[in-house]
């Protein structure tokens, strides 16, 4: 698979009557940065626990570059799963032995710090600010040190500042080597971070290609303009 | 799992549910109930009620909140890209709810043998912590089932109560149900509970025949065995596909 991290082809899932996947094919290429947009209930959600093998899907297939991809892969989701009176460390401790992994403080602290949440390692992780919050869901993931990283708007529902830090951590990830994965409604984000962009629309793939040359092909100055034109077009 | 199970108990000393349902209120129940009849025979009766009707609510409420809580965080669905089974996880669950009944158990035999008098015996004990550990697993078990039959923290409270309520009312923890109405009595015969409160009051009560325990205690690990099984099929890792089989994970292909 050469540098393939993820191979999907002719991906379809359907609720119902309804097709939210509808034989869609992508592939994830080690070290990019890669993200994923498109409407509301244009089945982004639904192929992302395609591709992370959470879902079965009802034609296709994903193929993996490792028979054992739970190993090397990291998720953060919309929501921020942590344990009910738990601190930051202690969900750190708990997600790290999710993956047979006994970590020392010391190693738990030093993916806090990474994520700046050295100071916040005690505070109960539900009291934490929406912006930490998302970076501790960022720094759990972080525990097993996976190759690749799936992100679910990551930034969603932040201010401008906290946006900015997950921006940075985004690319400090990247530079290090981690090839990420993310969806987002903010097409300035998406321009400044992505390297390629899958447009997904209607359980399909609408365009695809790098924020330059989307912009070029279809002829729009930003790629909010392109996300306008291709929901309009149906 | 034993870094789970740990960080689990310390977690679990911190929520609120556990702390009301499972020491504040078995104390306060079986001090108020003991002191206010002052009877040596119902004593006994009080602190069998007591010890199970705290598995009951204990086990069944507080698995069911824990467990919607989780599901709508998230935890299940992050745990599943996890190489970590959902199975070892709700063991987990299961055994930090179950070592931290055990200790309310401990306090709750401790206020009794101080405050009324109850003395049990070496074998007593015994006989309690083993109908504790089964009937902790499988109210723990109706937890998950009140938990997958839900949708959200209202329902799951509608259900809990819904299958806590009527089990206590058809039991005799607290009374007998001799002349209660063949219906009432029939409800009891078939529900776990009942089971579990006339397997601990042969535990506790001195004089019973400790032979008599085996029967109810069987049934209530037929229970136990048909619960879990329910628990399993049932569960649901993904609060937005209410329904949705238990498993469908991706049939994973490595690249050679």
């Amino acid at each position: 698979m050469d540098s393939t991290l993820i191979k999907a082809e002719g991906l379809v899932k359907t609720y119902g009557r309804k097709p939210v996947v509808n034989g869609l094919s992508l592939d994830i290429q080690e070290g990019e940065v890669l993200a994923i947009i498109g409407p509301n209930g244009a089945g982004k959600s639904t192929t992302l626990d395609l591709l992370l093998g959470l879902r079965r899907p009802d034609a296709g297939s994903v193929t993996y570059w490792t028979s054992d991809p739970a190993r090397h892969i990291g998720l953060q989701l919309q929501s921020t799963p942590f344990f009910p009176g738990f601190t930051a460390l202690e969900n750190m401790r708990m997600f790290a032995a999710f993956y047979g992994l006994r970590l020392t403080s010391d190693e738990l602290m030093g993916h806090l710090r990474r994520c700046g949440l050295e100071e916040h390692a005690k505070t109960d992780a539900l009291r934490l600010s929406g912006g930490q919050q998302k970076r501790l869901a960022i720094a759990m993931t972080l525990t097993h040190e996976p190759k690749l990283l799936f992100l679910d708007e990551p930034t969603a529902a932040l201010d401008p500042r906290a946006r900015r830090e997950i921006r940075d951590l985004i690319r400090s990830l990247s530079a290090s080597g981690t090839s990420i994965v993310f969806t987002s409604h903010d097409m300035e984000e998406v321009h400044k971070l992505a390297s390629r962009i899958v447009f997904i629309h209607n359980g399909r793939i609408a365009a695809s290609g790098s924020p330059q040359d989307l912009l070029d092909r279809y002829k729009t100055e930003t790629l909010e303009e392109l996300y306008i034109s291709l929901t309009a077009s149906g | 799992m034993m870094t789970i199970l740990k960080t689990m108990l310390r977690g679990l000393s911190r929520d609120i549910h556990t702390l009301v349902w499972n020491i504040a209120f078995p104390v306060a129940l079986l001090v108020g109930l003991g002191l206010y009849f002052n009877q040596t025979g119902y004593s006994y009766r009080v602190l069998g009620g007591v010890l199970t009707t705290n598995v009951l609510f204990g086990a069944t409420i507080v698995t069911a909140f824990y467990v919607m809580s989780h599901r709508n965080r998230g935890v299940y669905k992050l745990l599943r890209a996890t190489p970590f089974s959902t199975l070892s996880f709700i063991t987990a669950t299961t055994g930090a709810r179950t070592v931290l009944m055990l200790a309310v158990s401990g306090c709750v035999l401790l206020v009794g043998a101080v405050l009324l008098g109850t003395r049990l015996s070496l074998l007593s004990l015994l006989l309690v912590l083993a109908v504790l550990l089964v009937g902790t697993v499988c109210f723990t078990a109706i937890g998950f089932i009140a938990a997958n039959l839900s949708r959200d923290e209202s329902n799951v409270n509608m259900i809990s109560n819904l299958i806590g309520f009527p089990m206590l009312f058809t039991s005799e923890a607290f009374y007998s149900l001799a002349h209660a109405p063949k219906w009432v009595v029939f409800i009891g015969n078939i529900q776990p509970f009942h089971y579990l409160v006339e397997a601990m009051r042969i535990a506790v009560f001195p004089g019973e025949a400790v032979s008599a325990i085996w029967l109810p205690f069987g049934i209530l690990a037929g229970f136990t065995v048909v619960c879990v099984a329910i628990a399993v099929a049932t569960f649901r890792w993904d609060s937005e596909k209410p329904g949705s089989p238990k498993k469908q994970k991706t049939r994973i292909t490595a690249a050679t």
